[in-house]
């Protein structure tokens, strides 16, 4: 039951079905039969979190265990935020209204590092200490957390209790199964800790002393109370056997993504140098067509949305791509459902494939060269050369598609003035290919060109590279806008104070917690939501606390620094990253996975070669 | 194809379901539960839904309307229990059955409104409706105009005591003339000056001329 002091301001607050839970799906037990109580928790609005499958995974997997309860919370609208300080009304669950304070975990998933102030906040809405070491010995509310930022934990440490690193389909159970059995037996939160980093895929921060040079470099982190000295990340070896849910909450409000989804497969083999996603996922492993059109269509069955979406880092490089296309459109076809692959690689977009997806959907195409130049491209080994760009675009066009987006990024390693006017250039040609084509598609065409300042992320090649200045991203969009011509593209291009703070979050150690803490307690949350980011609160946090940002963003690092992430193992080695580096310095580029092996180390949780 | 009409109530929690939302929802329920829906012809084929009349977020309703349509036939029994395993709690669907009257017909509806606070209700609300005159704002295509909606109101019925009053009301609604609930609960908290909180607001009725009820 919600809270009456709730519902009473329900209709002040933007999309209040956002606030009340009740949506076809949930999961409600009866809290006196369940041992083990979960808050699943998104550190974003309810639109962002119920989009995120990874959610709907872990949701559904948890709720199977007939004495084991999940529920969601997600962080409050501003304007929701302030009913609840003023009413004095804690963060609940949605499907029970119970406030999380008194939960066993309070769980939240690391997708960007610009939602971490929203962790603090939501902490703190729930009553529950930010500190870690405030929550005294109790053993629960245990505070953890998974996803991909987990991969750099460190600017979270005094915050969490736990990190799980991988994927969470087994080791959430584990773990879960642990607490209960060591509740019941009386034990502390501390002795709790030190038992669960016995598990494989569990980092306990408080475990690990982290000692630093004078020049603010690490100089040693070190484990005690006998925890591991790395902490290597879980992977599900066979897909087929993963745990995939049937059925799943379905949102009265529309969220971003306002569909359903099945994963065909896990990891990426193409090894873009800037991707983080692309090196933590690995090892690539497929589902089977079978599996995927099964749990597809049954999942379409249980929720009656009209959109399924082949959600993976990059759909078309699963080996069966057109067999499972032709299988599933069999399906959608008849039960008016729109298949989309939202990742769809340009250069392995073949006629058919392109065919069979502008019979159901005709909305725009989206590719991201990511870079101007071919050198530039081999640089970042995005393996895209711009005849296949020229190519796709002249399907499309006979295809009947007018719009063309085109992502970029800027600031990376090595770029100079000629791969900036290079992005102009490139759309400049798919301009003049469009108007050259005699059967070309009706309607106005519509380039649009957008760009992100490039982000040095932990476990990509380009850990070690510096972020380009502000000044210098600014020079940049300039230049690009004066090379534009035509009146057909049009350009978006993003402000680069998020991204160094992005950037400083992504490879930031420990010290980042008080800076962090500061820049909450200044008023900062929701940072990724324009209308809320201030740059100036968060740079007043780091003099606060006498750090400086640029040391996290714009510093070039030495092969040998010790990284803040040293400890933690996501299976690809140092070395790998290195000459990856090197490559990239020297202009070469790294062959796909399926290609050749390039000995990341990844396949050692196979105990085979991956292909 | 067979038009089918469907009344239903919106209470509880699922008065937070905005009219978009509530499309959407409705959309997959029917989907879901594996009756034979029928859809436009064209490019983009797409599930026929009708709702004649809007319900304000954050207004109960025990009489809601919706037209569908199927491919062939069914029991009304079958529909109203496959629909009703679909929907979320709140909604429930009342009965099924072949629309007898046009959207375009309806011309009021009747509300229950209850307002609660620490005063004594009835001498405010009679202070309120002594007013010649109560004017609201209402958007047009033309921009704002000022319309007195004190002709408008019709009171049935009105229970007062212990800080609680409780209304039905019956109101213009429909296409020619539609007076939003909301707004008029609103008028009469901010004439009152006084905190006066709504305690619930529910459509019960929507009728055609003559005090028909939409059917
Ligand atoms: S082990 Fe080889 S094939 Fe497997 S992910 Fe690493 S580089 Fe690719």
């Amino acid at each position: 039951m919600l809270h009456e002091k709730l519902t009473a301001h329900l209709l002040e607050v933007q999309k209040p079905a956002r606030y009340t839970g009740g949506e076809i799906g949930q999961v409600v037990k009866n809290p006196e039969k369940v041992d083990v109580r979960f808050a699943f928790c998104f550190p974003d609005i309810y639109d962002i979190g119920m989009s995120h499958l990874g959610m709907k995974i872990l949701y559904s997997l948890i709720n199977e265990r007939e004495n084991y309860w999940c529920e969601r919370v997600f962080a409050p609208w501003t304007d929701m935020e302030e009913i609840m300080r003023k009413e004095g009304i804690l963060l609940y669950a949605l499907e029970s209204g119970d406030e999380i304070r008194n939960f066993d975990f309070v769980g939240f998933t690391l997708q960007y590092e610009m939602s971490y102030t929203n962790i603090l906040n939501m902490l703190d809405l729930a009553g529950i200490p930010i500190w870690q070491k405030e929550r005294g010995e109790r053993i629960f509310p245990l505070v953890v957390a998974g996803g991909p930022c987990a991969c750099n934990p460190e600017p979270l440490a005094e915050f969490f209790d736990l990190f799980i690193l991988g994927e969470g389909e087994e080791v959430n159970l584990e773990l879960m199964d642990l607490y209960h059995r060591m509740r019941e037996n009386g034990a502390t939160r501390s002795e709790f800790l030190k038992k669960a980093a016995g598990i494989e895929g569990i980092y306990v921060p408080s475990l690990y002393e982290v000692t630093y040079h004078e020049d603010g470099t690490i100089e040693n982190i070190m484990p005690h109370d006998g925890a591991p000295e790395k902490i290597r990340k879980r992977v599900i070896p066979e897909m087929n056997q993963a745990y995939y849910p049937e059925k799943v909450v379905i949102p009265f409000i529309e969220p971003v993504h306002d569909r359903i989804s099945v994963e065909v497969l896990r990891g990426c083999i193409r090894g873009c140098r800037f991707c983080q996603a692309g090196f933590l996922y690995r090892p690539f492993r497929e589902k089977s067509t079978e599996t995927i059109c099964k749990q597809g269509i049954r999942l379409c069955e249980n929720s009656g949305y009209d959109e399924l979406s082949l959600s993976s880092l990059s759909t078309s490089d699963h080996s069966q791509i057109e067999t499972i296309l032709d299988q599933l459109l069999n399906y959608t076809e008849k039960e008016h459902i729109h298949l989309s692959l939202p990742s769809l690689r340009i250069d392995n977009f073949s006629q058919s494939v392109l065919e069979k997806i502008t019979t159901i959907r005709k909305s725009g195409l989206t590719f991201a060269p990511e870079a101007g130049t071919q050198r530039l491209r081999d640089v970042i080994n995005k393996n895209i050369t711009e005849e296949e760009v020229l190519r796709t675009c002249k399907i499309a066009f006979e295809g009947g598609y007018t719009m063309v987006k085109l992502y970029f990024m800027m600031g990376l390693p090595t770029e100079t003035d000629e791969d900036i006017i290079g992005i102009a250039e490139l759309a400049q040609k798919i301009v003049d290919l469009f108007y050259s084509m005699p059967g070309r598609a009706k309607g106005k065409l519509q380039i649009s060109i957008s760009t992100a300042t490039f982000v040095p992320k932990p476990f990509t090649p380009f850990e070690f590279e510096p972020q380009a200045e502000k000044a210098e991203i600014l020079r940049k969009q300039q230049l690009l806008k004066n090379a534009i011509q035509s009146k057909k593209i049009k350009t978006s291009m993003h402000i680069s104070d998020v991204s160094q703070m992005e950037a400083v979050l992504a490879r930031g150690d420990r010290r980042l917690c008080a800076v962090l803490a500061e820049a909450w307690k200044n008023g900062c949350r929701l940072d990724s939501w324009e209308e809320c980011f201030q740059a100036e609160k968060w740079y007043d946090a780091f003099k606060t606390c006498h750090l400086d940002p640029a040391f996290y963003a714009n510093r070039k690092r030495s092969y040998d620094e010790i990284m803040p992430w040293q400890h933690i193992d996501y299976l690809i080695s140092k070395s790998f990253f290195i000459r990856e580096n090197q490559k990239a310095h020297a202009g070469q580029v790294t062959p796909s996975c399926r290609q050749k092996c390039s000995g990341c180390g990844a396949n050692q949780c196979l105990g085979r070669a991956c292909f | 194809m067979k038009d089918y009409r469907m009344i239903f109530t919106k209470t509880g929690m699922s008065k937070y379901i905005s009219h978009l939302d509530l499309n959407r929802c409705m959309f997959r329920a029917i989907r879901r539960s594996g009756l034979p829906a029928w859809y436009t012809e064209g490019f983009h084929p797409h599930l026929y839904l009708m709702f004649p009349l809007a319900l304000p977020l954050g207004v109960e309703s025990l009489c809601e309307i919706m037209d569908f349509r199927l491919n062939e036939e069914r029991p009304e029994k079958e529909i109203l229990e496959k629909l009703n395993a679909e929907l979320p709690e709140g909604i429930q669907a009342l009965t099924i059955h072949e629309p007898k009257m046009q959207a375009q017909e309806i011309i009021s509806a009747e509300y229950q409104l209850c307002f609660r606070s620490e005063m004594n209700l009835l001498p405010l609300w009679e202070n309120f409706m002594q007013q010649p005159e109560i004017f609201i704002e209402k958007k047009t295509k033309k921009g704002m105009i000022q319309i007195d909606i004190h002709p408008l109101m019709n009171i049935k019925h009105m229970t007062s005591g212990n800080q609680k009053l409780c209304l039905t009301l019956q109101l213009p609604a429909g296409s020619t003339q539609n007076v939003n609930i909301l707004t008029v609960a609103e008028k009469f908290q901010k004439c009152a000056f006084q905190a006066i909180s709504i305690k619930n607001i529910r459509r019960t009725k929507i009728f055609s001329e003559n005090f028909q009820e939409f059917f």
